[in-house]
Formats: structure tokens, sequence, C-alpha cells
């Protein structure tokens, strides 16, 4: 009786509706990523053998080297700028706060097409030299290779880590960094000692991001030559047409991915990194006078020119030369398809990400801790991996559902879910939880729970505390997650291309079209709409931002 | 046992039963009714539904040109050969698709061992494509065919010194061969055909010495290594004629310059003949609207179809009546390489190891 008693109240204590419905967002989640993580339970067939000797073992070594090297010079240049742009003052500096977001919204493998085409033999860059008579041996511009690949996810991935950085510098760590200085510390010391320390979670947050992305990719390295776990689960697929090996190898890419990021959490998993003032002072930024003014507005600017400024002026330039071609008043509806839809996902994303990271935050159990990772362990495989496991949920729905179709009159086994758009939203969802739910992460990190726990002290419940005291808190990381998932989504092509229905494009889908068979400039205008889009969402998020600071 | 980890446990066990239930039986799970193929009726919509790989811009003029014609509606999914296959083999009986398209006779192939297509029949079709040119049982059509060829640097070989595939394994090209990853289906397919005509053994031994005669590691696309030779970073490349085709009618100048420092080579003319490759349409296997599919195929093969894909794309058409444009008359008339298709698709694998063995990345 005692027993039953007390399993009473625990569920009584522990069940809410947060529960209830952040339960059933993580069952539509995990459902896709499930038959990946099956894979590894079944008998491995002939190929592994050959996968294992040839593919894996230097494929491995190439994947952590180029996650290594690109979470390294993520981190520097992120962490570095965002640090500048939040600590200091310099001419253009309101300009560069949020121009240096804009690098994300070019797709990465569109960068590594654009940059290699301008540096080839027949690109500005040699075409130039060679008009003054220079022929520079062409090696030197060998930008398809570890160190071009590198240089790409860089400048293009940085961003995720300068945005969570940023926000968190901007309104975190004004106290601290007042303190430090008044007990007499340099700039040096303040960065290294305190400001640093302190934005862990939210580097890891960013950097979490990039990573995931890296691994996950196919178009950069793929062009590149750069061979990778991906390369090996797209070579087991298209050449040795062994799709069960290649999902086999996605789930150990997976669990691997998802295992590191626990460790990183379970390694702080003693401190604290929230306030313990409620009023939380915005970092007032010294001015730089003299040379350190100017460098700091050469740094910016230089990584803003390559990282955007660059390559969208190349791409400006082939979208004149092929706009008779291309360009037809139908790319109207493609914008606007691609803007609803991701417009729609993401809403469905922060939803979904709040209620997961509010549910760990509230009731902090092993089993939320897991659930919390593995909600965003979509983002960590190839794309078209994580749609054929939206595929195989959807079409084994579709065939349950069949008798309610054939009641509804709409003929018999007809698939009605897997050929409308509802299957493509699930798996951006499923997909891109990480962006929205590392930002909402970063954002409660930043708050703790003391303010909530004020407030249920004070009879407040977990969802009237919600609305009250957390939400206006974490409002930037929001609008941030907001963004970077909306961004993503319009830059999203493995997922749109096998998951749509007849007739339906976006923007990427049509970029691809040209850009498989090597028709860069005819995939300039579709880019540079992907690119237009993204750049408003940005200038959007940066309009928020400005007057919830007001 | 206290209430927190109790609950996580049940919450765990719970959302496992239903994920057990939702995805775990995938495959296992059977139809329950068995499909009627929707007869045509009298005022529906005619249309043909296609799953397909291949993105050449001029197939969407042509699918509007058909619907122009018959008034039956073109719906495409565009999408990876493998990737479509794999969503054709899960829907089943159920797929909307009617037609199967793409690039690759390999792939042609795989999708046809996968059994998601089924034999075609016309007459107007059989006229179309030569015997060679479709699947011994017409599973699938071919629609346009592309030659692998070597393109060299005008200034630095003469062609004379050119003849074979075999032959670019040899010492005197050391530092010299340029072609693109093993990763490439092109490539694939070229060592699959070689691996039937040849033997195993000796492409093998081919492929080693090829890599060892690379002139960089392979990056890029097709056109990247003819920009290379003209940047002399090797002299001598693999590559698709239509790329080479597309990039004499570039709008960037400097391409088409780079493109004037090479010239084609077929080789193998004196023994197997030169590889060519095949992009074709397959009638799946649980079409809908059968008819309208096969009524698109016998379109996309007549003459004018055909003739406007050679002009815009660069590729010989399959139907020996349709114009050719001048680029393709002014490569002539070469022997091509008479391999059972099928091979390029079971001896995909097979190249596959053969290259990564050979340390060709």
């Amino acid at each position: 009786m005692a027993e039953r008693a007390k399993l009473s109240r625990a569920i009584k204590k522990h069940t809410n509706g947060w529960l209830f419905i952040g339960l059933v967002g993580a069952a539509v989640i995990l459902l896709p990523l499930f038959p990946i993580i099956l894979s590894l339970f079944k008998a491995p067939n002939e190929n592994w053998q050959h996968i294992t000797k040839y593919l894996l073992a230097n494929y491995l070594i190439n994947s952590l080297q180029l996650v290594v090297l690109t979470g390294f010079f993520t981190v520097l240049l992120g962490v570095s700028l965002a640090w500048l742009v939040a600590a200091y003052d310099f001419p253009l500096r309101r300009f560069f706060r949020w121009a240096l977001l804009l690098p994300l919204a070019v797709p990465p493998y569109i960068a590594a097409y654009t940059y290699s085409t301008m540096f080839s033999y027949t690109g500005i860059v040699q075409k130039t030299l060679r008009t003054f008579d220079i022929t520079p041996n062409p090696k030197w511009f060998g930008v398809m290779s570890m160190r071009g690949a590198v240089f790409i996810f860089t400048l293009f991935l940085f961003p995720y880590v300068y945005l969570i950085a940023r926000s968190f510098f901007e309104r975190q760590s004004g106290s601290y960094i007042e303190n430090a200085m008044l007990l007499g510390r340099g700039q040096g010391a303040i960065f290294f000692r305190v400001a640093l320390p302190l934005a862990r979670p939210a580097i890891f947050g960013g950097l979490a991001l990039v990573v995931f992305e890296v691994l996950g990719d196919y178009g950069v390295t793929s062009y590149y030559g750069v061979h990778t776990i991906s390369t090996a689960i797209f070579q087991t697929w298209f050449g040795m047409y062994d799709v069960d090996s290649a999902i086999r190898l996605a789930a150990y890419l997976m669990i691997g991915t998802v295992g590191l990021f626990l460790v990183e959490r379970w390694a702080r998993r003693n401190r604290r990194f929230s306030s313990s003032t409620s009023k939380m002072r915005p970092l007032a930024p010294r001015r730089l006078r003299g040379g350190w003014c100017w460098a700091a507005v050469l740094f910016c600017g230089g990584v803003f020119a390559w990282s955007f400024l660059f390559p969208v002026m190349q791409l400006g330039v082939w979208a004149s030369w092929t706009f008779d071609s291309v360009f037809t008043p139908a790319f109207g509806e493609l914008i606007r398809r691609s803007v609803s839809l991701a417009l729609l996902a993401t809403v469905i994303i922060m939803f979904a990400a709040t209620v997961v990271a509010n549910l760990h935050r509230t009731s902090a159990t092993p089993f939320t801790a897991a659930l919390s990772r593995w909600v965003t362990a979509g983002y960590s495989v190839p794309g078209a991996i994580v749609a054929i496991g939206v595929l195989a949920c959807f079409i084994s729905l579709d065939r349950q559902l069949a008798p309610l179709y054939a009641a509804l009159g709409m003929g018999t086994a007809p698939l009605v879910l897997s050929m409308s758009l509802v299957m493509l939203v699930v798996a951006y969802v499923v997909r891109f939880m990480a962006t929205g739910y590392n930002a909402i992460e970063a954002g409660f990190e930043r708050v703790g729970t003391k303010f909530m726990e004020v407030s249920r002290t004070l009879g407040f419940g977990i969802t009237r505390t919600f609305f009250l005291v957390d939400l206006p808190m974490i409002k930037g990381a929001v609008f941030s997650g907001i963004v970077l998932t909306f961004v993503e989504i319009v830059k999203e092509l493995p997922l749109a291309l096998l998951l749509r229905p007849f007739n339906f494009e976006t923007l990427a889908t049509r970029a691809y079209q040209y850009a498989s068979d090597e028709k860069i400039h005819e995939a300039a205008i579709p880019s540079l709409l992907i690119i237009g889009v993204s750049m408003v969402a940005v200038y959007v998020l940066n309009q928020v931002g400005k007057e919830a600071k007001e | 046992m206290n209430g927190r980890s109790l609950l996580s446990g049940l919450a765990a066990a719970l959302l496992s039963v239903s994920l057990l239930a939702g995805c775990g039986g995938t495959k296992a799970v059977p139809s329950a009714t068995t499909p009627t193929p929707a007869p045509a009726q009298q005022g529906k919509e005619q249309v043909v539904n296609l799953y397909s790989a291949r993105n050449y811009p001029v197939d969407t003029v042509l699918y509007e040109e058909f619907t122009k014609q018959t008034g039956i509606k073109v719906n495409v999914v565009q999408g990876k050969a493998e990737e479509l296959i794999e969503r054709l083999k899960r829907e089943g009986e159920s797929t909307p698709a009617d037609l199967f398209v793409t690039v690759d006779g390999g792939v042609l192939n795989n999708a046809k061992e996968a059994g998601v297509l089924q034999p075609m029949t016309s007459a107007t079709i059989e006229q179309n494509v030569p015997k060679e040119l479709r699947d011994k049982d017409n599973a699938w059509i071919g629609l346009s065919t592309r030659a692998r060829v070597i393109a060299y640097s005008k200034e630095r070989v003469k062609p004379e010194q050119l003849s074979t595939y075999e032959a670019l394994a040899d010492a005197q090209w050391k530092g010299k061969v340029l072609v693109r990853s093993s990763t490439s289906l092109y490539n694939q397919s070229l060592v699959a055909a070689m691996v039937d005509t040849n033997g195993e053994a000796a492409v093998e031994t081919w492929a080693k010495g090829l890599v060892a005669n690379f002139a960089r590691k392979p990056e890029g696309g097709d056109r990247d290594q003819v920009k290379a030779i003209a940047a002399g970073v090797g002299d001598v490349a693999i590559m698709n004629t239509y790329y080479y085709g597309q990039m004499m009618v570039s709008k960037d100048p400097e391409e088409v310059k780079a493109a004037e420092k090479v010239a084609l080579f077929f080789p193998n003319q004196k023994t197997t003949g030169t590889h060519i490759n095949i992009s074709g349409a397959g009638l799946t296997k649980h079409s809908k609207n059968k008819a309208n599919a096969i009524k698109l195929v016998e379109f996309l093969t007549g003459e004018a179809a055909q003739a406007k894909v050679a002009a815009e794309n660069f590729e010989f058409p399959v139907n020996a009546k349709a114009q050719k444009p001048e680029v393709l008359k002014s490569w002539g008339e070469f022997k091509i390489q008479h391999i059972d298709w099928a091979k390029l698709g079971t001896n995909n694998k097979k190249a596959l190891e053969l290259m990564t063995k050979a340390a060709w990345q």
C-alpha cells in the first residue's frame, strides 16, 4: 500500500502536460531515427568486411581531421569575432554585428563550387593574374582538398559559434567582466580567465552544430575529393547498392557524435553557468583606438569579404550571364514555397525544442538528459539517411491508414501522407531539432533554474512560470533559434530532394538541378535567391534583437 | 527504486513500445489490399508520374511539349537515382510512379534487379531505339548516350601517342593523368565495363598503374579536369563527351578558351571500342498509367525530342534518324564498346572494390 501511494505520488509529481507533449514530440522525432539504430542489431552482410577494411579506416581519419580542424577554426573565428563585437567599439561595429551572420545564408556546397571555380584556371583569380602575364603554379590554388574543405566549412559555419557566443557575451558577462576589471585584470586575462570559461556552454552549443553539419555533409566533401564517413556511407549505398550497410554506417556515426556531446555534458555536470543576479547588465563596449581600431575593422571586414561579399559578387556576375536562359517568373512561386515551408517547419521545431528543453530543465533525470540529446541526433547523420527513416515510417503509416483512405473513397492502398508535404515537414523537424534546441538550451543554461524555483515556490505552475518568467528571459535565444533553423531549412537539400511530392520544387532543389550537372553558372540565380531569403531572415533577427534591447 | 528512476523507466518502456509499433515492422507489414490498377476513366485527368534522376533543363521543355501534344500531364519528382530506387522499393505496389528515369546503365540495371521495373512493349519504341540501346527484356529503354573519352592537351600531346584506356597506365604518362574521384558513377561504370572485357586481375593491375600516373589527387568534376589540362597540371584526362561540348558554348569566355586548348580522343578504336554510357527510362512494376508512360517514352525517343536533347545537351541520340548538332558531327563516327548493360550493374561493386584497393580516391 505504502509503495503504491509512493508511486502514485511520484507519478503525480513528475507528470504534467509538459511531460506528455514532450514525450509525444520526442517519439515523433525519434521514430524515423529508430530504423537507423535498429540496423545495428542485424547481422552484417558480406560487404561489411570490405567496407571496414578499405573504406572505414582511412575515411575515419579524414573525418576526424576535418572535424578537429574545422572545429578549431570555427571556434577561433566565431569566439574572437563575438568578443570583439561585444566588448569593443570601433567603426562599422554595428554593421559587422549582424553582417557576420550572413555567411550562414550561403549553402556550403554552393560556396564550395563558387570558390573552386573562382580559383580554377578559368576563374577570376588566375585570369586576372594572367592578364598581368603572371602564370602562377596552379597547385597554389588547389582549394579542392582537405584544406579547401576546412576553409569552406570554417568560413560558412563559424556564425553558429559567433551568434551563440555573441549573445552570451552581450547579455550575460557584463558584471563579471566589470568585477574582473575592478580587480585589476588585464584585457587578455579577462577574456581567457573570465569570459571564455563562462561562455563554454554557449560555445559548445554552437560547435555541436558545426560538427554535426561537417560530419553529415556530402556536397562539399565529395566535390573536393575529401573522403569522409559520409563518403563511405554513399559509396556503400550508391556504389555497392547496399543500403542496409549504408544505414549501419550511419548508425555508428550517429552514436559516435551523440556520445561525444553526452560526454561533454557529463564533463561539466557539476558546474553551473547561470547568473546569480536578476540584474543582467549588458556589457558596455570599450572604445578601441589607433592601430587596434584599424586591426579590428580589417579583421571583421576581411572575414566578411571572404565569407560573404566575394562569393556573392561572383554569383552575381554569373547570374547576369545566365539571366536570360534561367530566370523565369516561376521563381516567385519557388520563393513563396521555400519560405512558407521553412516557416511552418521552424514554428513546429521551436515549439518542440522549447518543450523538451524545459522538460529537461524542470525534471532533470538521466532519462530527460538522454532524451534531450537524442532529439538532436537527426542532425548528426547525412540528410539522405534521415530521409530513408522518415520515408519508411510514413509508408508504414500510410499502410496502417489504408482502410481509412478506402472508407473515404480514395481508392485502394494509395499513399496519401507520404505523397504530401506532411512527410517533408516532419523530416525537417527530425533533422533540424538541433538548431532550435541548442539555441534554447543555451538560453536556459544562462538563466538557470533559480527564477523558476522562486516562481514555483510562490505558487505558479510550470506553464505559468514558463510564459511569465522564463520565456521573456530567453527571448533572445528563441529568436536566434528561429533564424538558425529557418535559414538551415531554406538551404536544405537532401530531404527536399527525396521526400517532396510531385512537381514540388524549392530554391535549393532548383539550384541542385543545375549544380549536379556542373552547370555552376546556371545555378547562380537560385543560389542568390536562397541567400537573399536568408539575408532577410537574419536582418529581421537583428531588428527584433534591437527592439528587445530597447 | 525511487520515483524518478521508476518514472524514467516507465516512460522509456512506453516510448520503445510506441516506436516498435510504428517503425519496427516496416518491412514485415504486408499490404492488406490487392492493387487494382485504376482504369483510365473518361473525364479524369490523364497523367504520367515520373521519378527522375536525369536533371537536364531540356527535359522540362520536352515534358511541356508532350503535354501540349497529348493532353497528358507530366508530374515529376527529381532526385538521386539510388534514393529514388529505395523510395520505389519501399512504396511497393502503392507507388504512384509510372516511369523511372536515370543516367547510367548500371543503375538502370540495378533498378531492374531491385524488381521495381517491368517490360514495356511498343512497336514505335522498338523502331526508334536499336536493340543494343535497350535492356534485353525492355525493362528500360535508352534515351541518350555519352562516350567517356580521353581529353588531351593540343600543345603537349600528339594524338598518335594515345591509343587505349589501358595505355594510360603506361609509364610515359607518369604524373600526367587527370581523372575525377572513384565516387563518380562514370568512373565506376568505365571500370565495371573493363572488368567485363579484360578480367578482374588485369583491371586491378591497370588501376594501380593509373593511380601511380595521377597528376594530382582526384578532385572536382569532369570540367575541372579539362581546366587542369589547360592550366598545365596534367596532359590527359578521362571525361565525358558532353561536358566538353557544353564548355565550348559556355557563357564564360575563359572556359571556352580552356576547352579550345584541349581535344578529344576516342580510345580503344582498334580494340574493344570506346566506352559509352546511357540514360534511360523504365516502366515501374506497379505503374497505374502504363499507356501514358509508354506514350511518353515513344515521344522521348522520337526524332524531334532526340534532336533537341542532342542540341541542348551534346549527348548522342539513340534514334539514328535524329538530327545531330555540328559538334557531335565533328567528332565523327566511332566504334563503341558493346557490352551487356547488365554487366555494368553486376560488376559495379567489383569495380568499386578494385578502385578502393588501388587507392583511387
